[in-house]
């Protein structure tokens, strides 16, 4: 969060300010790097540098205050994601054998692998184990920071979805991490 | 060890409204955390946590974007007094530089060349501002049911259509400036790298010579992105309308993710 400072900021950012952008960037990057991690692993570093064109490319046009900021530069990554999925599709249908289609990055045993060390990426790869709905609302809420009515909008669902795709996602993880932990333990 | 829950028609993994919202916004540690949701807890603080210097790398690359976007812009301000006709001939040209054999200026300017050629044109009027009209060809944007309340209003057509809100609004997609540039490859270069629209990609990339290389990282492997694109920002009415909520406590980085009603 930048906080009070943010319309400045935005302000001095659309004008072309790099240092008011590099705060913008600063705050939102990794987060926006972890969603792709979640959504789109495969893509991650690339989705996030297309994200930020699209920033900047609306930048001046956008009006807003910081948590909706956040929200718009979410939506654009998620159609980043949508995309890139659609071209994953393509490829495949096209027969091209050669990236293959996408697949979700984990570890063998990502449960394993985030009970041993709660890395970051450990973490995330296992909210990407999550049936794709759950695992995009989990990450949009816990690393976005987004509220529900944020998300909803973003993923194109009512709220009361939202709040059923993120119950259902924490019970599968506790479901798996309880699983792990008792064959650990046996 | 909890292996059985002593009444079976016990839910051992129950979880409550309340709780998952704390858990989410991460205002519920390990040790408060309901039984089975512990780990559950330290997951999701490691995924929240503080962000890893690898996570920061790229910085450069975006504030190259913002430097193109910015004089691109100012460069289509100062252009804007200037008949607009001449102009868009003028850009066609250069980017049909690649496309000559095939019938070239001509087929540019009135909207014929083959397609990929076609597409990295269009990409550059848009890049500069030009007031070429959207062509009728333009697939609209795949649109996700319901999610039109989040910023893509009519202000989304924006970046081809003609209206009075686009007029001057040049920002440079780097992508579209790479697709004519590969698109373009083979052709003669040093006049193609005159247009102002390639100066601002020349920037970006670091030089003319890093060009290639700048695009081959801009762009996949499978040459997508024909299309600008990017939602519309939200309407000043949205952000009106959002910048009248409360605001969140707390200040940490889930702060606002506590915005439930």
């Amino acid at each position: 969060m930048i906080g009070p400072e943010f319309p400045a900021v935005l302000q001095a950012a659309s004008r072309g300010d790099e240092a008011a952008f590099g705060r913008l960037w600063h705050d939102l990057q990794p987060r926006v790097l972890r969603y792709f991690m979640v959504a789109a692993p495969a893509a991650a570093e690339d989705l996030a540098s297309e994200t930020w064109l699209g920033v900047v490319r609306g930048l001046d046009r956008f009006r807003g205050n910081e948590p909706s900021f956040r929200a718009w530069v979410f939506t654009i990554a998620r159609h980043e994601v949508l995309d890139w999925r659609r071209r994953a599709a393509r490829r495949v249908t096209e027969d091209l054998p050669v990236n293959g289609p996408p697949e979700r990055a984990a570890p063998d045993d990502p449960a394993a692998a985030a009970l041993d060390d709660l890395s970051t990426r450990a973490a995330l790869a296992m909210v990407a184990t999550l049936p794709p709905d759950q695992a995009e609302a989990v990450v949009l809420r816990v690393v976005a920071g987004l509220g529900v009515d944020r998300v909803a909008a973003i993923m194109g669902k009512r709220p009361g979805t939202v709040r059923v795709l993120t119950h259902r996602g924490l019970r599968r993880l506790a479901e798996r991490l309880g699983a792990d932990r008792l064959r650990g333990v046996v | 060890m909890r292996r059985q829950p002593a009444d079976p028609h016990a839910d051992p993994l129950a979880l409550d409204g309340e709780t998952a919202e704390r858990l989410l916004t991460g205002r519920l540690s390990p040790a408060q955390a309901p039984p089975g949701y512990a780990e559950v807890a330290a997951l999701l603080a490691a995924a929240a946590a503080p962000p890893a210097p690898e996570e920061l790398t790229g910085e450069a690359a975006a504030r190259a974007a913002l430097r193109a976007v910015t004089r691109a812009r100012a460069a289509g301000s100062r252009r804007a007094a200037r008949p607009a006709r001449r102009r868009r001939v003028g850009l066609v040209a250069v980017v049909a530089a690649g496309a000559l054999a095939t019938g070239g200026v001509a087929a540019a300017a009135t909207g014929h060349l083959p397609g990929p050629v076609q597409g990295a044109a269009r990409s550059i009027l848009v890049t500069v501002g030009s007031d070429e009209p959207a062509p009728p060809a333009n697939p609209p944007r795949a649109s996700t049911p319901g999610s039109g309340a989040t910023g893509r209003g009519p202000a989304s057509t924006g970046a081809t259509g003609r209206g009075p809100g686009t007029t001057g609004a040049a920002a440079p997609n780097l992508k579209g400036l790479c697709n004519a540039y590969q698109a373009g490859e083979g052709a003669e270069q040093g006049g193609k790298l005159d247009a102002t629209a390639f100066q601002a990609l020349a920037r970006a990339a670091g030089g003319r010579e890093k060009i290639p290389a700048y695009c081959q990282h801009l762009l996949p492997p499978d040459k997508k992105a024909k299309e600008p694109r990017q939602p519309a920002p939200p309407t000043p009415g949205q952000g009106q309308g959002q910048g009248g909520r409360p605001p969140s406590g707390g200040g940490g980085d889930n702060g606002q993710g506590a915005d439930r009603p």
